[in-house]
């Protein structure tokens, strides 16, 4: 009988995954990614790495906004810039993709510090506007720059390659993107338990007295940024070589408050937060859009008003969400480990 | 109390999940129905056309199988709406595609473009809504195919009609001829060709972009007079170009400057908003309107008014919509009737074997080669008169 978890020694409160049965859950969960693709559809397998992209992308801006504090609205026009980087890279260098990649990341974060400079002198709404700002500059530049990006047209980027196989079939780019997914997950959780993280949260809960205690306000909002960016420049990077065609059209507003929304339901400052608002907010069309189409079956009167039922279904869940559990996915998966934990007295 | 209702909602979302799981693999086999996927915007920034043109599409299938389908075997169209979202779109392919459609139709320049690559790699033939020249393309596109005239062969053939209006109306030298264009890919489109071909034939161009969410053209228009257009092409969707002339109206321009609407603002909902000032717009129109009304009207026509419809309430879009799926259907036919298996592969085979088919007058005839899956390069022109399009000239070719 347990009435809560209780650490008695500072390497145990300290450790990554705390308890036995967190250890437990993880290896049933990468167990469950490893087993997954060889018995997954095809159409299950694109959702699987529209989830995975969509993850690292969310823990990117969850860095920067559930971590930091730092509200952006510019994740659309970063993950164009990562999307195009890596696209134009592979083509007109004719650098390998994976490397294409990696010099995405990069450029991303240069261009993320770069956007964040406004940061140390605006927040909350001020901000937003601000990386409002970025994101329209950032998708006027693509339209516009016709020598470089090719304009309004569509940049066709050959298929990734490695030893003779082509990476971007829906089976093996799981394994690059959930490996990805991995990778950064370790090390957004490695980074809030080093000075950098405490930082971040520091300037979050109450930025005067972070610079009180002697925290580089500046230094650390623009790290936060391009940390931040790294990863949201990683997943336009692996939009590009998975869809083999990088257009603007995929990266405009609506994405980036798609992405506030993923990190808002999932849960903010969470990386598991990230990965259950990306399912969520990836699944949730899908879902309901086959609900959509077996009903069309049974009445088939309502065809035609289908679709807005779908739509208004999907701003209805949302709303219910947040009024039911405003602290987000990650929340209500606590209560339900809780109420498991301490059943049957949960008080 | 909280953490119940934690539960409760868990289980619900779990649910919903399993139940999408299971409806993903729900699909049926070894039946004879042909499946062939689509994507709609009925919900989405363009579904004021989507919604006709999807009619017409689910309209020509329903009709198609309740007259006997292809050889007895039925056409199974899997469809859904996908809000014009690119995300959407890809999802719907490849569940589409998991499901074992051999075809696909899909609707704007967004998805078509972002699919070109996986179509090719799947061997899916796919049309669309979108007459984009980038499509053209057969070795970056080898499984697109166009029904209607480019948005660059439109605004070659305006400016072709303009030199020859210009002279007929006993004016010397040539016209100058403006190309205000919607404000992206769709509507940068025949940007380049058209300029191309304004310069080879001496005339004076400019083009110009119509800013995203202005509530008047009147800047626009300022800079369209200073520069002395005398035709004035519009590439845009209905409703910024009924807003562009009545501007043009109120500013007494009407007299001065023919306006030319390309196809997608060359329809009645143009007619609907521009009221008055819609009187003496030109457009280039892929697709004959039922204010003409050509055989290929006659199906569509019988079929809607059995169900309660009118082709006249449904529009140009709707005949568009029916008889893009005519031809994808043509090609299908084609395939069953050499008792080839019905396979993406061979479809586009079929297709490239399609020479002057004739859609009762609705476009002019398509040809597909396997070199060019340009269907027509021919339209006509009209002329908005008493609020309907009217006939003004026979097909123009471009050149």
């Amino acid at each position: 009988m347990v009435s809560g978890i209780f650490h008695t020694s500072y390497e145990s409160d300290m450790a990554l995954r705390r308890t036995p049965a967190q250890k437990i859950r993880l290896a049933l969960f990468i167990l469950f990614i490893l087993v997954f693709p060889f018995f997954a559809s095809r159409y299950t397998l694109t959702l699987a790495n529209q989830v995975a992209i969509a993850t690292i992308g969310a823990i990117g801006l969850n860095i920067l906004t559930g971590y930091t504090g730092q509200i952006s609205l510019g994740q659309g026009g970063f993950m164009a810039v990562g999307a195009y980087t890596a696209g134009l890279v592979t083509v007109r260098l004719g650098l390998p993709w994976w490397l294409s990649i990696i010099i995405a990341s990069l450029v991303t974060a240069a261009v993320g510090a770069l956007f964040g400079i406004p940061s140390l002198r605006l927040k909350g709404l001020y901000l937003a506007i601000a990386t409002l700002a970025a994101q329209e500059i950032i998708l006027w530049v693509v339209t516009h720059w016709k020598a470089l990006t090719g304009g309004v047209e569509a940049l066709v980027v050959p298929d990734p390659m490695l030893f003779g196989i082509r990476i971007n079939s829906d089976f093996n780019f799981y394994w690059l993107a959930w490996g990805l997914v991995g990778i950064t997950a370790l090390m957004t959780v490695n980074l809030f338990r080093t000075h950098y993280g405490r930082a971040f949260i520091a300037i979050r809960d109450q930025d005067i007295a972070a610079e009180v205690m002697g925290i580089n306000l500046f230094r650390y909002k623009l790290l936060a940024f391009a940390l931040s960016s790294f990863f949201v420049g990683l997943s336009g990077a692996l939009i590009a070589h998975y869809r083999s065609i990088v257009t603007w059209e995929r990266f405009t507003i609506d994405v980036s408050v798609l992405y506030l929304a993923m990190i808002i339901i999932g849960g903010l400052g969470s990386v598991s937060g990230s990965l259950f608002g990306a399912t969520f907010m990836t699944l949730l069309p899908a879902v309901l859009n086959n609900l959509g189409r077996s009903l069309r079956g049974v009445f088939p009167q309502i065809t035609s008003i289908m679709p807005f039922i779908q739509q208004a279904t999907f701003g209805l869940v949302i709303i219910l969400f947040l009024i039911l559990e405003p602290e987000g996915i990650k929340k209500l998966w606590e209560d339900i480990k809780d109420y498991f934990r301490l059943w049957p007295f949960s008080y | 109390m909280r953490s119940k209702w934690s539960l409760v909602v868990a289980l619900v979302v779990l649910a919903a999940v399993l139940l999408s799981a299971c409806g993903g693999g729900g699909g049926g086999e070894a039946n004879t129905d042909i499946k062939v996927g689509a994507i709609f915007d009925l919900t989405g920034p363009t579904s004021d056309v989507g919604t006709p043109y999807s009619e017409g599409v689910r309209g020509y299938v329903d009709w198609l199988n309740a007259n006997g389908g292809i050889d007895g075997r039925k056409i199974d169209l899997v469809w859904a709406d996908y809000a014009y979202k690119v995300d959407q779109a890809e999802q719907l392919y490849s569940q589409f595609v998991n499901e074992g459609v051999v075809a696909f139709q899909g609707w704007g320049t967004g998805d078509t473009e972002a699919l070109r690559s996986k179509i090719a790699a799947d061997k899916i033939p796919f049309m669309s809504a979108s007459y984009s020249a980038n499509l053209l393309d057969i070795q970056k596109a080898p499984y697109n195919f166009l029904i209607g005239v480019t948005y660059s062969d439109q605004a070659i053939i305006a400016i072709q009609w303009a030199i020859q209006d210009w002279k007929a109306a006993g004016n010397e030298g040539m016209p100058k001829v403006a190309l205000i264009h919607h404000d992206s890919p769709f509507g940068e489109s025949p940007v380049a060709d058209a300029q191309a071909f304004a310069q080879s034939q001496g005339v004076d161009f400019m083009h110009i972009a119509m800013p995203k969410g202005a509530t008047d053209y009147v800047a626009e228009l300022a800079q369209i007079q200073k520069f002395g257009a005398n035709y004035v092409i519009i590439h845009t969707v209905s409703s910024p170009a009924a807003v562009l002339v009545k501007d043009a109206k109120n500013q007494g321009l009407m007299d001065k400057i023919k306006f030319i609407n390309m196809n997608w603002c060359a329809d009645e909902g143009f007619i609907n908003l521009a009221g008055d000032a819609a009187e003496g717009v030109y457009g280039t129109l892929p697709f004959t309107p039922p204010s003409d009304p050509v055989p290929g009207h006659e199906a569509p026509a019988q079929w809607l008014k059995e169900h309660g419809s009118s082709l006249d309430d449904k529009g140009l879009h709707y005949v568009q919509g029916w008889w893009t799926m005519a031809v994808m259907t043509e090609g299908i036919r084609r395939v069953v009737e050499e008792g080839k298996p019905v396979t993406g592969e061979n479809i586009k085979a079929a297709l490239e074997t399609i020479k002057d088919f004739d859609t009762g007058g609705v476009t002019a005839p398509i040809t597909f080669t396997p070199e060019s899956h340009r269907g027509s390069t021919a339209l006509r022109i009209y002329m908005v008169k008493d609020g309907k399009w009217t006939r003004v000239t026979d097909y123009i070719s471009a050149p």
